[in-house]
């Protein structure tokens, strides 16, 4: 089972510049959906790459799917290469995007987000609306049931 | 842009098409950039023919929650379910 705690306490602790999309943003904002991965949008400065390879390191990540015995290193170099990663760790699955589809990089999200004090840590989570614009951008069958769910709450919200 | 449209009739689930559109249209580009002040969050028939089905008593519920609530109410029921899971292949 995924262990979101020590996942957002490697990365909080680390001084890691993220933000929360995804499942556990659409369940931060009141769904109903049950997600078991973490999926963050994380700074690309070269200061932020250098301490996510740093904080990630101690839970072994290692690319989802991909089999054994690759010669795959999580470090600064391989996370300036490339831009998103799936990655499986021993505290369960965990997302790291450079970009969101939609444009969404750390610095075009951070206008779009707020804070909360969740399982004892301050994160930061991308607000409904542009949760919703991103699934909206991600254009994927499966995100239907999700965006209307999301569209919901946000009607109960307005209905307050 | 690309997308599913959704329909139907009666009480019957929603059927799904595919259909295209050209990007600038809904979209709005900034050079191949998507940008997302560009997403259109206009109404799609797709997705108010999922709307129909939303459980809101669930999110009425989850709405009552703080943030952090929320969030432990997830783990505990993904405990459940992986100690579910744990029980199914114990008898197996």
């Amino acid at each position: 089972m995924t262990d979101f705690r020590r996942l957002l306490e490697t990365l909080v602790s680390g001084n890691v510049e993220f933000i929360i999309i995804g499942g556990m943003a659409a369940t931060a904002h009141g769904s109903a959906h049950v997600t078991a991965d973490l999926a963050v949008v994380y700074g690309r400065s070269a200061d932020n790459i250098a301490r996510l390879a740093q904080a990630l390191a101690p839970l072994a990540p290692y690319l989802r799917g991909a089999p054994p015995g690759l010669p795959f290193r999580f470090d600064a170099g391989t996370i300036r290469s490339g831009l998103n990663f799936t990655l499986t760790t021993v505290a369960g699955d965990l997302d790291v995007l450079g970009e969101a589809t939609g444009g969404g990089t750390y610095e075009a999200l951070l206008p779009h987000t707020e804070v909360h004090s969740v399982l004892g840590l301050d994160v930061r989570f991308v607000d409904l609306e542009t949760l919703i614009r991103l699934k909206r951008a991600a254009g994927r069958p499966k995100d239907l049931e999700r965006i209307a769910e999301l569209e919901a709450i946000a009607d109960e919200r307005q209905k307050g | 842009m690309s997308g599913w449209r959704g329909s139907r009739a009666g009480g019957s689930l929603p059927r799904l098409t595919w259909f295209s559109i050209r990007p600038g249209r809904i979209m709005g580009v900034m050079g191949d950039r998507m940008t997302l002040d560009s997403i259109s969050l206009e109404p799609s028939p797709a997705v108010e023919a999922y709307k129909r089905d939303v459980d809101r008593t669930l999110i009425r519920e989850n709405l009552k929650l703080s943030p952090s609530e929320r969030l432990a109410k997830l783990i505990s029921t993904l405990r459940f379910v992986e100690e579910v899971r744990r029980s199914g292949a114990a008898k197996r």
